[in-house]
């Protein structure tokens, strides 16, 4: 393995490394706008030459391989000469928008030309005047003013989802960024430019005039719930001074799941965590009424309800039905709260035909899987399956039906959607007690006897299992509202209203439960769960 | 003694129009069965090293190290590339040679493309040779109609197929890479090097990019030896050169010679001098991306080495002769539009840096120049210089800085005067 | 849109080269010849047929001066306008062709007869200053050749060349 210095750091990588990785190994950022480690290397925005020892010009350093002994200067005079030239032609054209431009306050073109750049313009001549909006497709708008052609947007169409619908047109300094006549930009991925374009040439249309990127001052790190490959996500929050609001959802590297990327579904999919709609306070129904009703009466009531069950038919006239919408550790407690406080055997969380099969599929080779949950993987892993003699959701539902199951929880499922062909009003209507968690009315929840508002996966702390098998957090970046328990707190207090003790709630104290037991979490604690994720096998 | 012309034999007698029959009645298509009878590739390649054949396109690199290059043992296709895509302004001499002896280079590729292993060759013509590059087809179906292409040429067991192929107009596809590009179907935007074309050129296999020029020498050098080549001109710039010849001139044309030629006997011996009394003021000696000289140069030699070190360069052998009317300023402008109008785009100093220079100049010629443009425009030439991946940005940046060199007082006088002093504006 | 004919030469051309792409730019050149100009329709024609994103070929057609993706005239003049042209006259031929035809450089007349482009060095200049009208070499041309030569032009007497 070559061995070189990078501004007198020594650096030892494999051969064939670049420059700009090397340097990138010892903490050296070279400034970059056409590279990007995801993409082609194309080396033609020239703002990262550097300067190596016994080369004639200036090599750039995305694309020049590291040589034993070789000697790198990222900071001479030389380079940042270059380096102030490249910015200086770069803002020839460049429109002074900043004040009105998204990327302001996060945009590399400003960052470098505050860091590296002139002070001011030696050019008094106009600068060319282009499109400055352009509605590119559903979620992009386009300034080709500010676009500095570093064509990363292009390279990631041709390469990522392979689609292309970008090109540059025209040639030299009439070179612009465009879409065929007629098309839009609509794939998957498309998000994605968004991140890539290192100016606000392409912005959100979502998110634009949004906010000011240092009013997002919470950027908490999860994991997309939209489907089971669980891309790793930054959820930018504005502050609460100015309306705490998720406003953004952004990809988080991890080069085992998303790279760099993520689905439109996921980036663009999450107003519904603001939605007024959404249940906020439990209710309770009784004789076609219903009515808001504290957490404490309402788990009084349902715990009434569950000994009265219990007593005359036995824990078999109770059934669960979880979620793979649900985190590890909700799981974890509700498997403990029915199969081993209540003894029923029933417990389920198939509701989905691609849960029975061994695994999903992914559904374009890319990011997408066939499996719109997150934690199916997790549900599995912690055995939220009929235990013996226990029923599965038909059967739970045909029990129901029949008279013999009395009582059932079903948590965040609309099983009167999942399954519309079977008679689910008759089978829940007949029940003593149905208990019904969701973040919005559904038609299961309008068969509840007791309706518990559900948070949303931004609002929890906890983790998923992606179908990989890797387990990844998910933390809290919104204050959940102040009349909504999470679910863990819902059915620590049932418990103790059933005379039962279901231990810690938070995730160290739930994981601290879950290491104790075999299976495909033995030994695990919460803090051995990287921002990365863990593989278990691989641990 | 009088020089012998080499690739200009025939074009002169009357009639002659280069059909197979004349090229080889006249003794053409003798080198190409010595070469695949007498001689290995190797063979073939070193004697082109030992010739001291330079690449006659612009760069000069010797072409026999070049095919050198091309790996034995690559299993992949290896490619020539006929650069055709004559483009330097001031230079017109491979135009002629397609057009008028096209046989000649056919002859030259057939013998190149054995001598590096290549069974499928072509001819990158520039879009506007609409005329020469039907000459190259109809000069390919004689070949052949002759053997000289197809399966087992001249029974020695050797394929080759060889297809014209069109541009469509930019002066970067007469870069190699960006030629390579254009000819997979892409923009024409040059590659990053490494790798350089032999290693992985055209469909990502081994390529020699030659120029017509170069490639057109190649059956005399087989024919009459390495040696006799070498004895042609200066040591180091052996070999006939064609000059193209055009400005202010009494006869512009194409001139076959030695590159121990002078300025001065090009301009004046061979093209006549400057007509209607008039004096030389300025003279571009390689095609327009040639730093300018002047009448203190006149006894420069035209090889690469000695126009070099005049702080030019021998580029593509077009020599643009400008009388004492031309506003350099003028000049000036007109060659950087070109460059601005040629940038393929990607790297942001060509990009930016073409069209800037190109606006400055306009402005100094229309009057509206400021005194601390002529600075502004030299460190902008320096930072245009050797920082993007190919050397069209040089291209731009050096003749401008040569005619601020030598004229700079004639940019001055524009900015004090706030206009062009030259009669007619300068609008020449 | 594409007749047969072509169609057949093309499926021909497409065969000479180890990857089809690199038809892509004499593809341009003869559907160009026959649709008049690059249309959006010419190109999602040529993308479908050598199955390569619409936008791509856009990309690649944009690139070259030769191809136009605008509507051009019937005739298409192409004035060289650099250095030893320039030197030599041409921006004469420019503002006399201007005059003649009444319409700017790079515009077309409004019969759609001509097209005027400014052109880069075209490799004629030992016959400065020089023209070329539908791919046919004009050299040394003075603005009484000019007259000349849009006069046969109108009358549909010079022969071009299929670019």
């Amino acid at each position: 393995m070559p061995t070189l210095k990078i501004d007198g750091v020594e650096v030892t990588v494999p051969a064939q490394t670049t420059i700009i990785e090397a340097a990138e190994r010892v903490g050296i950022e070279i400034p970059r706008y056409c590279y990007h480690p995801g993409l082609s290397v194309v080396g033609q925005c020239r703002m990262c030459q550097v300067e190596v020892e016994r080369m004639p010009k200036l090599a750039i350093a995305c694309n020049t391989p590291v040589a034993d002994g070789m000697v790198v200067s990222t900071r001479s005079p030389k380079v940042e000469k270059a380096r102030r030239a490249v910015l200086e032609f770069y803002l020839l054209n460049h429109p002074l928008d900043c004040p009105i431009c998204d990327k302001g306050g996060e945009c590399p073109l400003q960052d470098y030309t505050l860091t590296y750049g002139p002070g001011e313009s030696r050019s008094v001549e106009e600068k060319i005047q282009r499109v400055k909006h352009k509605v590119l497709g559903p979620h992009i708008v386009f300034d080709a003013e500010r676009c500095i052609l570093c064509t990363r947007c292009v390279r990631f169409c041709h390469e990522m989802p392979k689609t292309g619908e970008l090109g540059v047109f025209s040639r030299g300094d009439q070179s612009e960024i465009n879409l065929f006549p007629g098309k839009v930009l609509d794939n998957a991925y498309s998000g994605n430019v968004i991140d890539l374009c290192p100016v606000g040439a392409l912005t959100s249309r979502q998110y634009r005039f949004q906010s000011r990127p240092w009013d997002l001052v919470r950027h908490t790190e999860s994991v997309c719930p939209l489907c089971s490959n669980g891309c790793n996500v930054v959820l930018d929050v504005r502050h609460r001074q100015r309306g705490e609001e998720l406003l953004r959802i952004r990809p988080r590297e991890n080069q085992a799941v998303n790279r760099w990327w993520m689905c439109d579904e996921g980036r663009f999919t999450f107003t519904s965590l603001h939605d007024p709609a959404r249940l906020r306070v439990p209710t309770w129904c009784e004789n076609g009424r219903r009515a808001e009703m504290g957490y404490d009466d309402l788990l009084l009531r349902a715990a009434r309800a569950i000994r009265r069950v219990v007593e005359a038919h036995g824990p078999e006239a109770v059934g669960c039905i979880a979620s793979s919408r649900q985190t590890n550790e909700e799981l974890f407690l509700v498997r403990r709260f029915f199969r081993e406080f209540l003894g029923t055997p029933h417990l389920d969380f198939r509701v989905r035909s691609v849960q029975f099969q061994a695994s999903d599929a992914s559904e374009d080779g890319i990011l997408r899987r066939t499996d719109k949950t997150a934690n199916t993987r997790g549900a599995r892993d912690l055995d939220i399956r009929p235990g013996p003699g226990g029923l599965d959701v038909a059967g739970m539902i045909a029990a129901a039906s029949e008279g013999r199951m009395k009582a059932l929880f079903v948590f965040e499922e609309d099983l009167v959607r999942a399954f519309p062909d079977r008679p689910l009003r008759q089978a829940l209507g007949r029940l003593d007690l149905l208990v019904a968690s969701s973040m919005f009315s559904t038609e299961t929840t309008a068969l509840a006897h007791a309706v518990l508002p559900a948070l949303g996966f931004a609002e929890k702390e906890g983790s998923f299992t992606n179908f990989q098998g890797r387990v990844q957090k998910i933390h809290r970046a919104l204050t959940p509202h102040v009349a909504s328990q999470s679910l863990p707190e819902a059915l620590r207090d049932l418990a103790v209203d059933l005379g039962r003790d279901l231990g810690g709630i938070e995730p160290e104290q739930v994981w601290a439960a879950i290491g104790e037991r075999p299976g495909a979490y033995q030994g695990i604690a919460w803090k051995d769960i990287g921002d990365l994720g863990l593989l278990p096998e691989e641990s | 003694m009088a020089f012998e012309k080499i690739l200009t034999r025939y074009t002169n007698i009357p009639n002659y129009t280069g059909t197979i029959d004349e090229y080889i009645a006249h003794g053409g298509y003798q080198a190409l069965p010595k070469a695949l009878r007498e001689l290995q590739p190797a063979d073939l390649i070193e004697t082109v090293k030992r010739s001291g054949l330079r690449g006659r396109g612009g760069a000069g690199f010797p072409c026999g190290v070049k095919w050198g290059f091309i790996p034995k043992d690559s299993p992949k296709a290896k490619y020539l590339v006929c650069n055709c895509d004559e483009s330097e302004p001031g230079t017109f001499k491979d135009r002629m040679l397609i057009e008028e002896e096209p046989h000649q280079l056919i002859e030259g590729l057939i013998i190149s493309s054995y001598a590096i292993g290549c069974r499928l060759a072509f001819i990158y013509c520039r879009g506007e040779f609409v005329y020469g590059a039907q000459v190259l087809e109809r000069a390919l179906r004689e070949a052949y109609g002759r053997g000289f292409l197809g399966r087992n040429i001249l029974g020695s067991g050797f394929d080759l197929d060889v297809h014209v192929h069109r541009g469509a107009g930019a002066y970067i596809c007469g870069e190699e890479t960006g030629l390579l590009e254009s000819l997979e179907g892409k923009r024409g935007q040059p590659r990053m090097k490494p790798p350089f074309p032999a290693i992985s050129g055209l469909y990502r296999s081994p390529t020699v990019v030659n120029n017509v020029e170069t490639l057109s020498n190649i059956p005399h050098i087989v024919l009459r030896g390495a040696e006799w080549f070498a004895s042609i001109g200066p040591p180091k710039s052996a070999g006939p050169r064609l000059f193209s010849v055009s400005g202010h001139v009494e006869r512009p044309g194409n001139y076959e010679l030695p590159m121990s030629i002078t300025l001065r006997e090009l301009i004046f011996d061979h093209a006549g001098g400057i007509p209607n009394g008039r004096r030389l003021k300025a003279v571009i000696p390689g095609g327009s991306s040639a730093p300018v000289l002047t009448e203190q140069h006149l006894d420069v030699p035209m090889d690469f080495e000695s126009l070099a070190a005049a702080g030019s360069m021998g580029g593509s052998g077009g020599v643009i002769v400008m009388n004492d009317t031309v506003c350099m300023v003028r000049v000036g402008e007109i060659v950087s539009r070109f460059y601005h109008h040629e940038s393929c785009g990607q790297c942001t100093q060509c990009r930016e840096g073409t069209a800037w220079l190109h606006k400055v100049l306009r402005r100094i010629e229309h009057g509206q120049g400021r005194k601390e443009d002529l600075d502004v425009l030299l460190d902008m030439c320096d930072n245009m210089k050797g920082k993007t991946i190919c050397v069209l940005s040089d291209a731009a940046a050096m003749p401008i800085e040569s005619y601020l060199k030598h004229f700079r007082e004639e940019f001055e006088i524009h900015i004090r005067g706030r206009a062009c002093p030259f009669e007619g504006k300068g609008a020449f | 849109m594409i007749s047969d004919e072509t169609k057949k030469r093309l499926d021909e051309l497409v065969k000479r080269y180890p990857e089809k792409r690199s038809a892509l730019i004499p593809i341009l050149h003869d559907v160009q010849a026959e649709v008049g100009y690059l249309s959006p329709e010419a190109i999602a024609w040529v993308a479908a047929y050598l199955t390569l994103s619409p936008a791509d070929v856009m990309s690649v057609a944009s690139f070259y001066d030769m191809l136009h993706l605008e509507p051009v005239g019937k005739h298409m003049i192409y004035v060289c306008h650099n250095l030893t042209c320039s030197l030599l006259g041409a921006e004469r031929l420019i503002r006399h062709l201007e005059n003649r035809l009444g319409i700017r450089m790079g515009e077309t007349t409004p019969d759609g007869l001509i097209s005027l482009k400014r052109m880069e060095c075209l490799a004629s200049c030992g016959t400065a200053p020089a023209i070329q009208i539908d791919g046919v070499f004009y050299e040394r041309v003075t603005p009484q050749t000019l007259d000349e030569l849009l006069e046969k032009l109108r009358n549909g007497r010079l022969q071009g060349s299929r670019t």
